[in-house]
């Protein structure tokens, strides 16, 4: 620490002599750091550097004593994440603030890596704030974070599994965005009209298309079908957020402590028939070849028009409008009815590690994240929707007026409207799970399984999976 | 020197000891700076590769994640190996993609080897030679991004000229039939400079009567090939054999970059069924299990090198 | 057998000598054939890789694949730097891969010298030992290496690289061969004028075994530079090296541009371009020479 003050204040000298040089300088950042600054860790992922700069400048405004340090990892997917956190935390290093979707909370929480928060929000002093924000925030998130009866992360953002379509492909073949209520054989007449072969055989426009991952790969046919991969039951616990918060919100009725994933159901007939549909429209040549690794280009295909229809989220919109996709070239709709329309979205936000040295601050920073100043400054949601805001009063329309869709209510309609949705299952052990779920899809989507088969030797790894974790982590 | 003297004096007797102006005190002062210069290989070796290969052997009895205390299991974690599908399948994918790989790199590589030799114009040889040797200067990392893109089953440049020739769009990536031999292909493709190299090396130090006698065109020139040259070059083929071997079977860089182990298990190699559990679910000791298995692999294969190198036969 | 050879032109039949003559075209040209199309083969993707580089986003999947670069897009490499902490990964990668080189210059120079130069006991041992942990595969010590550099603290730093790969059992074999081919006469005369034993290593042997220096840099910095296993799981973000950052181009979900990544590719490859153009002549000897020596 006293080195980085002689260097900072040799910096400066060196600046005032210089004179005009110094006018270069002073835009290189040199921050004086006093001796009884705190520094907090806050772990980032996917965005790079910078991506809760707004939010950190807000707290160091209001605290000078804070500093605030990235530690970013990267990687693929949420899971890939969660594994570098992990391996993060094995190799000694300590981090304050961490990040999570859905698929690594209960990882984390189960881990004893994240603190719960629940005495931290009933005793803070400024409860008209989570009065505020619980009102603003759609109770199946909150829900969506608990762990045995406990909140471990605030909601910031999260992103249902819809429809996304390429209009212009759409209107080519004589199609209009379909309404709310469609089905999935109106689906399968748009994938297969929207389907363009050439005279070998070979598709040149897809019909339909998603990737081999855990959210929103075939994942919405599996609960649209009427099925899961293991069964959702709700921990006890959880009336200090449900009597206290969201009192009279009737969309809270019947919540508890969290979910948990205990029995694997994974080759249930609706799951087996999930997945059958979409083997058949791969077989049709409707769907390309689903790859992991760097075969993966769907955003590619979509917006040079190779692409239909696809399963994304609210963070599609303004991520299109970068790789050149105008308002009006896309739109989204609810996915498609079959034996009910049950929707389902994976939630992301910030923890509190339980080792942090200085918890107090981190927690300011989570407070602020999810603030109105956090969501109106926030690089995810400013200037376009790159996540879809966790806050009701966020992703209204006007959010998504430059960059479209036009559907856009369809994003927190999908919570708001549909009492059914549910969140992705990810129980502690989501990580080797994914590995599991992605294995199996890749086996039926290159024809060497049937789907009957991959899914029951799917069940038969998952079985053995949650035999050898799951007693470790949900009570009895 | 008895142990009761002074430091100081101690210190003194062994400088002396040691700088002595005899042959005694030279020799010493040879062994003492042999020691010394071995210290920091040593040293190193120890705690860096020696020590943990032992350690590995003790984790490899315990479930251990590192957040929660070690549980000593004995053998269990290679009981459950042996019933671990993705084990048996990423060695079976190892193995496959090993022994496709080296057969392709090394014989493509003997015979432009044998056919850059014949090549008496200077800057040709040095185009072939550059050309077969770039692709060993790029990591197996950037090889397996752009040629990710190559082998698109759709959109990818390769597939799009095997359809001019009539053929169907081949899913080089995506069929789990395919997937093992692409990526065969691809690290093949990159490994040729080295086994190239290695024969043309092998080539330029043959006597050149012995080349001249072979060199007949035809097909008397091609079975002469067969019986004088290739003998000739079993140094250089088992050499360009047994390091492919070593290396084909830590394959992981390819294979994660390109497919993450897929379709299904397809492309799943014991290295990435290690990485997996030890660095993405933390699990040390079964990792620990499975880096045995690799070690033990390998060590195997080192030692039929010894051995084949004890009895191979020298034609110079 | 070689009466083939031997045979006078004039013995044999026109139809014989037509055939030979054939014969001896299609050796000749038959092997050119096979290498032109081989090294079109081998550049084919490379090309491929430049110039669609330099194309705009929208174009990087065309079909048919155009060769040329038509668009001159300069601007992926810019967004390179852009989206990764790219130029702090050159650096990463520099820093990580000539510190290694550097510490097994130092280590192999002087073990080799010892195995080869000088005598003590238990050196002949020793030099087994050594040279059997060249068996040792990186991942039979991974696990065990992670938790000593957690426990040194130091994860994430290059060290947990450079540290762990210094001591080079290749590199010491590899010199020793070299200081075995010096004449020890040398050795002798340089006594006789007085010269010490660290004066002897350091002013006749070690000029003597520049090229064999040169051949293990080469290789050392052909191999680290390209090193993708370690990093991966001893660093992170911030301290990658290249490898990795190509790697993260793609982009969370793979969203990321294929023109940028690959230009990230060719930006990735301009060092060892360098290298490679200095050292060649070390490089492939270096290689040649493990085949002969083996």
């Amino acid at each position: 620490m006293s080195a980085e003050k002689k260097m900072s204040r040799r910096d400066l000298l060196k600046m005032a002599a210089a004179g005009g040089t110094g006018l270069v300088m002073s835009g290189l950042p040199v921050r004086v750091i006093a001796q009884d600054m705190v520094t907090i860790k806050v772990q980032t992922a996917g965005l790079g550097d910078n991506s809760l700069q707004p939010v950190a400048d807000i707290q160091m405004a209001r605290n000078p004593n804070v500093n605030v340090e990235w530690v970013v990892l990267t990687g693929i997917d949420h899971e890939e994440v969660a594994a570098k956190i992990l391996a993060l935390v094995a190799a000694g290093e300590s981090i304050d603030v961490g990040y999570a979707a859905t698929e690594a909370c209960q990882l984390f929480a189960g881990q004893g890596l994240a603190a719960p928060l629940d005495d931290r929000i009933t005793s803070d002093p400024d409860q008209d704030f989570w009065t505020d924000f619980f009102s603003d925030v759609h109770p199946s998130l909150t829900e969506a974070m608990m762990y045995e009866g406990s909140l471990y992360e605030p909601p910031r953002d999260f992103n249902a599994a819809n429809m996304y379509f390429n209009t212009n492909v759409l209107a080519e073949n004589g199609f209009e965005v379909p309404g709310e209520e469609w089905t999935k054989d109106d689906f399968l007449e748009i994938a297969r009209g929207t389907t363009k072969k050439d005279d070998s055989g070979n598709t040149e426009v897809f019909g339909y298309a998603w990737t081999n991952r855990l959210w929103g790969s075939w994942m919405p046919w599996i609960f649209v079908a009427g099925g899961n991969l293991y069964t959702e039951e709700r921990a006890p616990g959880g009336e200090w957020v449900w009597d206290g918060y969201y009192e009279g919100d009737m969309a809270a009725d019947g919540r508890g402590g969290g979910f948990r994933w205990r029995e694997p159901v994974a080759n249930s007939s609706e799951v087996v028939e999930a997945l059958q549909l979409v083997v058949d429209l791969w077989q049709e040549g409707v769907t390309p070849d689903i790859a992991m690794g760097t075969g993966q280009t769907l955003t590619g295909f979509y917006s040079t028009g190779l692409l239909c229809m696809t399963p994304a989220g609210g963070f599609w919109a303004g991520r299109l409008g970068n790789e050149g996709m105008a308002k009006g070239d896309f739109d989204v709709q609810y996915w498609p009815n079959w034996r009910n329309q049950k929707h389902q979205f994976g939630t992301g936000g910030h923890w509190l590690s339980t080792t942090s040295t200085a918890p107090d601050e981190a927690w300011d920073f989570m407070k602020i994240e999810v603030s109105h100043d956090g969501f109106q400054s926030s690089i995810f949601f400013n200037p376009v929707i790159i996540t879809t805001p966790s806050r009701r009063s966020y992703s209204q329309a006007n959010a998504f007026e430059t960059t479209g869709p036009a559907n856009s209510d369809v994003f927190y309609g999908t919570l708001d409207d549909h009492p059914s949705t549910s969140p992705i299952p990810a129980p502690p052990w989501s990580n080797p799970m994914t590995t599991i779920f992605t294995t199996y899809t890749g086996f039926a989507m290159s024809g060497e399984m049937g789907p009957q088969q991959a899914l029951d030797e799917m069940q038969a790894e998952l079985e053995s999976l949650t035999n050898r974790e799951g007693r470790k982590y949900y009570q009895e | 020197m008895t142990s009761r003297k002074s430091t100081a004096v101690a210190g003194g007797g062994i400088f002396h000891w040691l700088m002595q102006d005899t042959m005694d005190g030279l020799r010493r002062r040879r062994a003492v700076l042999g020691y010394l210069f071995l210290l920091p290989t040593l040293l190193g070796i120890f705690i860096f590769t020696a020590g943990p290969v032992f350690v590995s052997f003790g984790l490899s009895m315990f479930q251990w994640n590192i957040f929660k205390p070690p549980d000593f299991v004995g053998l269990e974690n290679f009981e459950r190996l042996l019933e671990d599908r993705r084990v048996i399948i990423g060695l079976g994918n190892t193995v496959k993609f090993t022994i496709l790989a080296v057969c392709s790199q090394v014989s493509i590589g003997l015979i432009l080897a044998l056919a850059v030799h014949r090549i008496s114009r200077v800057w040709l040889r040095y185009y072939f030679r550059t050309a077969f040797f770039l692709p060993l200067l790029m990591s197996g990392a950037s090889v397996a991004v752009f040629m990710g893109y190559i082998f698109h089953k759709e959109f990818g440049p390769l597939n799009y000229y095997l359809t001019l020739l009539g053929l169907p769009q081949i899913p080089w990536l995506t069929n789990s039939d395919l997937v093992m031999i692409s990526i065969a292909i691809i690290s093949a493709w990159r490994n040729l400079g080295f086994t190239f190299l290695i024969f043309l090396g092998g080539l330029s130090n043959l006597s050149q009567e012995v080349l001249d006698a072979a060199d007949v065109d035809g097909a008397q020139g091609l079975r002469r090939l067969w019986s004088v040259v290739i003998p000739l070059l079993s140094p250089q083929i088992l050499f360009a054999t047994v390091t492919g071997v070593i290396g084909a079977l830590q394959v992981f860089d390819e294979p994660y970059i390109m497919t993450r182990g897929g379709p299904g298990n397809a492309s799943r190699t014991l290295v990435m069924v290690m990485y997996e559990h030890a660095f993405k679910d933390i699990e040390f000791g079964y990792g620990s299990a499975i880096a045995i298995v690799v070690f033990l692999m390998i060590l195997v294969m080192s030692i039929v090198q010894m051995w084949l190198w004890r009895n191979r036969v020298f034609y110079q | 057998m070689a009466s083939n050879a031997t045979r006078i032109p004039g013995d044999v039949s026109a139809a014989e000598h037509r055939r030979q003559v054939i014969s001896h075209q299609l050796g000749r040209w038959i092997p050119l054939i096979i290498l032109g199309v081989m090294s079109v083969v081998i550049l084919a993707p490379i090309m491929w890789t430049i110039s669609t580089s330099l194309r705009a986003g929208v174009d990087s999947f065309t079909v048919p694949p155009k060769w040329l670069p038509t668009d001159l897009a300069v601007e992926n490499y810019a967004q390179v730097f852009e989206k990764v902490p790219f130029a702090r990964q050159i650096l990463n990668s520099t820093i990580i891969t000539w510190g290694t080189v550097l510490g097994q210059l130092i280590t192999a120079a002087l073990a080799g010298y010892a195995f080869a130069r000088l005598e003590f006991r238990g050196r002949d041992t020793l030099f087994w030992v050594v040279l059997a942990t060249m068996m040792i595969p990186i991942q039979a010590t991974v696990i065990p290496v992670f938790i000593l550099i957690r426990n040194l603290g130091l994860f994430d730093t290059v060290w947990s690289l450079i540290l762990p790969a210094t001591p080079t059992a290749f590199g010491t074999f590899l010199l020793r061969q070299y200081y075995l081919t010096i004449p020890i006469e040398l050795e002798e005369s340089a006594l006789i004028d007085g010269a010490n034993q660290w004066q002897l290593f350091n002013r006749v042997y070690l000029p003597l075994v520049k090229p064999g220096l040169a051949v293990l840099a080469i290789l050392s910095f052909n191999f680290h530079w390209n090193e993708f296993f370690r990093p991966l799981i001893f660093l992170q973000h911030e301290n990658y090296p290249i490898t990795i950052g190509i790697f993260q181009l793609q982009g969370y979900m793979m969203t990321g541009s294929i023109s940028v990544v690959l230009a990230g590719v060719v930006v990735s490859l301009v060092p060892v371009i360098i290298i490679f153009l200095i050292g060649q002549r070390y490089l492939i000897e270096g290689i040649m020479r493990g085949a002969i020596k083996g």
